[in-house]
Parts: structure tokens; C-alpha cells; sequence
């Protein structure tokens, strides 16, 4: 049995005839794969959408999405992502388009224990891999694997439940720069999520979905109450909708942290400012003011406007 | 039409493009320019607009309709737009299908490769 596991696996194989340089990363994983990780997993309830030519694009996107929770169809994402002239999708235009239904996206670092340990905590992971000699882009989207038998489970294409070895696997991604994403709604943080380039992918958030991305800036405060870049996102995603005593009060939080957070003071002084208590703002905008710094610009043209007001 | 006229006519037409994405209010400092690392921060805000009209032709050049076009662009963040401006055509679009039979003969190479190595 040991010995059929042996033959069977190209993961195995791999590190037997040495050729680490085509699939580093399966060559070293067995010591990296993280302990906590589950040695077979499969999301067998992901949805399956079977492309349509070349728009494996949408196809993977609406996989995603649907995991997430939002009801498209890779038809409705054709005008969000698909480019008829390329025929393909960018990677760019796949991470924006989740942004579009209130999710977060988040590119996952290049590992690929990475990409396990986000199957195993049960998000599907939409990776670009190059199956051709020259310029074969595709996405796929990985829901599973096994660890003994060095083998990956994908929805590709037309194939519900493409199997494929981890070396093989690994030698199409690598050509994309091991390039994998999820797409996770703003109550969740990816598994291997990185402090600041999380906060990144929220703050991608806000232009086109404030809504979502307060929720998600108040999930990111929860895990990381320190933050407080998160803090000022917050409280703009607060005042981009109207809730201007919502972002007084994370501002202030925020000041009592970071007394010295130019940015903290002068979105504070601003938003008292809009409240019609200008007074008040004075007091936090001249503290900011003294301190300089990048944005001794911005500070000024509020300073300005406040003084202005009360002048009048 | 006069050359000024052009001029003004076109600062127009990109200032419309570029409305959308002013929602920072007045006095805010955005969370963009925050949490971009600190060699963004000086990028100048023209740049950035002209950069995301310049991405929104580029859109319309690959077949999407302005609307559509404007729609996508205003998705992205000020890094992403800043990284697709004048090279679009140089980045991989994923489209191919399943490419089935190419894994099939990587695999196969794989195996001939292993068993010449031994």
C-alpha cells in the first residue's frame, strides 16, 4: 500500500527525483504544511458553473460569489469582468468585481500551503494557471485537497471536479506567479490573512460599497483592536454615509490611541466641523497643525474652512 | 473649433469621467491615501484621474461600452488602476478552457522526464 501511495503520487515523485526547480513548493511542503491542516478536504457543496468559451473568468468569479453568499450567474459578470477583445478576464478586473456584490478580496500570498490552509477553512480559492506552452491563461477554482496522495480538486472549465497532482498543479500556477484570490463577505477574514494588506482589500471596499465595508472594518477592529488605520477607515465609511456622531465617536477612541495621528485629528475636526460644531473642531484641527508632517496640506484647507465658519 | 475650445471641451468630458470617484468629502483625508504605503502618498490626484480615464479607454478599446467601462474602473483601487494604465496589453487575460488535453501531456512529459532521469 505504501509502496502504490508511492507511485501514485507525482507529489511523492517529485521529491524523489529532485526536480525541486520545476515545483518548489511541493518539493519542500510536506515540512510546511501547517500542523492544525486537516490531510483531506473537499468543499463539496461549492457551486459548479461549466464555462462558456474562454469566459472562464465569470465562471470561476460566480463559483465564488455563490460560495459567498450572492446569487449571480457567470452571465451577469460577463460586463464585470470578461474583455471580448482579449478573450479573458484580468486578474485586476477579478479582484474588483467581488468589491461590486459588498465582498472582500484579498490576493493570497504565493504559497502554497497558503491555498490549502484556505480550502481547509472552507473558501474556495480562484487560481490563474497557465496550461499552455505560450499564453494559456485560466482560471480555476480549488476546493480540495489530499495531502497523502498529493492530489488537488478543482471546478475548471467544463469539469466539474478536475483531479489533479500537486506538482502539476503547482508547475501551471507557478507561471502566474502562484496568483490566487478569495472573495469572503465583510462579517469573515481570510485564513491567511495579513494584518495590513487585509486592511488594504477593505479599504478597496469602500468606494463601491460603503455599507459593506463598515461591516468589514468593524470585523478587522475585532481581531485587530490596535489598528488604528482601520479606525480612520471606519469612521470614513461612517461619514461617507451620513453617520457623522458613529465617526465622531471611533475618531475619538481613535485620538485617545493615537494622540498624535495627524489624520485622526484633522478627519475629527472635520467631521465636529459638519456636525456645526466648529468650536470644537478648532481645538483638534490647531492640534494637528502643529504636528506637520505629509499632510500639513490637507490640514491647512480644513483649518481654513473651520476658521472661515466661525468668523462668520 | 478653436484649439482652446478643444482643450476646455476635453477637461470636460474627463472631469465627467472622473466625478464618480470624488466621494472623499471635503476636509476627509481618505482611507487610501492611508493605507497606501508612503511612495504612493505624494501621487497627485491628476494623475490619478488621468490614469483611471486612460484605463476606462483602454476598456472601451477591448470591446466594454463607456458605462460599462467607467463601472469597472470605478471598482478598483487608485493602486490597481495605477498598475493597469499603459499595460493592459501586457497582462495575462485567464480565458482559455479547460485545457484538458495540454495537463495531459504535461503529465505525460512529467513522466517520460522521470523515468529518463532515472
Amino acid at each position: 500500500m505504501q509502496n502504490a501511495r508511492s507511485l501514485a503520487g507525482v507529489f511523492i515523485l517529485a521529491a524523489l527525483c529532485g526536480c525541486a526547480g520545476l515545483f518548489p513548493q511541493t518539493a519542500t511542503l510536506r515540512e510546511t504544511l501547517p500542523q492544525e491542516l486537516h490531510r483531506k478536504v473537499e468543499l463539496k457543496e461549492v457551486p459548479f458553473f461549466p464555462q462558456r468559451e474562454y469566459q472562464c473568468g465569470p465562471a470561476s468569479l460566480a463559483t465564488l460569489l455563490n460560495e459567498a453568499g450572492v446569487k449571480v450567474t457567470p452571465e451577469d459578470l460577463v460586463p464585470e469582468v470578461y474583455l471580448p477583445e482579449r478573450k479573458g478576464s484580468l486578474q485586476i478586473e477579478m479582484l474588483a468585481a467581488p468589491r461590486r456584490h459588498g465582498l472582500v478580496s484579498y490576493q493570497l500570498a504565493p504559497r502554497f500551503s497558503d491555498l490549502l490552509t484556505e480550502i481547509a477553512a472552507g473558501n474556495p480559492v480562484i487560481v490563474l494557471q497557465n496550461l499552455g506552452l505560450m499564453e494559456s491563461w485560466h482560471y480555476a477554482v480549488a476546493i480540495g485537497y489530499d495531502y497523502d496522495w498529493g492530489k488537488l480538486y478543482l471546478r475548471s472549465g467544463e469539469s466539474r471536479r478536475q483531479v489533479m497532482p500537486f506538482a502539476i498543479s503547482e508547475f501551471v500556477w507557478m507561471r502566474s506567479g502562484y496568483w490566487a484570490m478569495v472573495a469572503l463577505p465583510p462579517d469573515r477574514i481570510a485564513a491567511t490573512a495579513d494584518e495590513s494588506r487585509w486592511l488594504s482589500a477593505v479599504a478597496a471596499l469602500e468606494r463601491p460599497d460603503p455599507r459593506a465595508a463598515r461591516t468589514a472594518y468593524q470585523t478587522f477592529l475585532k481581531r485587530w483592536p490596535d489598528n488604528v488605520n482601520a479606525a480612520i477607515g471606519l469612521a470614513n465609511t461612517h461619514h461617507a454615509l451620513g453617520e457623522l456622531r458613529d465617526a465622531e465617536a471611533v475618531l475619538r477612541r481613535a485620538a485617545q490611541r493615537a494622540p498624535d495621528s495627524v489624520i485622526v485629528l484633522n478627519n475629527l475636526a472635520q467631521t465636529l466641523a459638519d456636525e456645526g460644531r466648529d468650536a470644537e473642531a478648532l481645538h483638534f484641527i490647531e492640534r494637528a497643525a502643529a504636528l506637520g508632517g505629509p499632510f500639513a496640506g490637507a490640514v491647512e484647507e480644513t483649518r481654513k474652512a473651520i476658521r472661515a465658519r466661525l468668523k462668520k | 473649433m478653436n484649439a482652446w475650445a478643444k482643450i476646455i471641451s476635453r477637461l470636460l468630458i474627463a472631469l465627467m469621467i472622473w466625478t464618480p470617484y470624488q466621494i472623499a468629502t471635503a476636509g476627509i483625508i481618505g482611507t487610501d491615501q492611508v493605507v497606501a504605503s508612503t511612495s504612493q502618498m505624494d501621487r497627485t490626484t491628476v494623475l490619478n484621474f488621468l490614469s483611471r480615464s486612460d484605463v476606462a479607454n483602454k476598456l472601451q478599446s477591448l470591446g466594454i461600452d463607456p458605462a460599462t467601462a467607467n463601472d469597472r474602473v470605478a471598482a478598483m483601487t487608485d493602486q490597481e488602476v495605477q498598475s493597469l494604465a499603459g499595460r493592459i496589453n501586457a497582462m495575462p487575460a485567464g480565458g482559455v478552457s479547460n485545457g484538458a488535453a495540454v495537463v495531459i501531456i504535461l503529465i505525460i512529459a512529467a513522466a517520460v522526464w522521470w523515468f529518463w532521469q532515472r
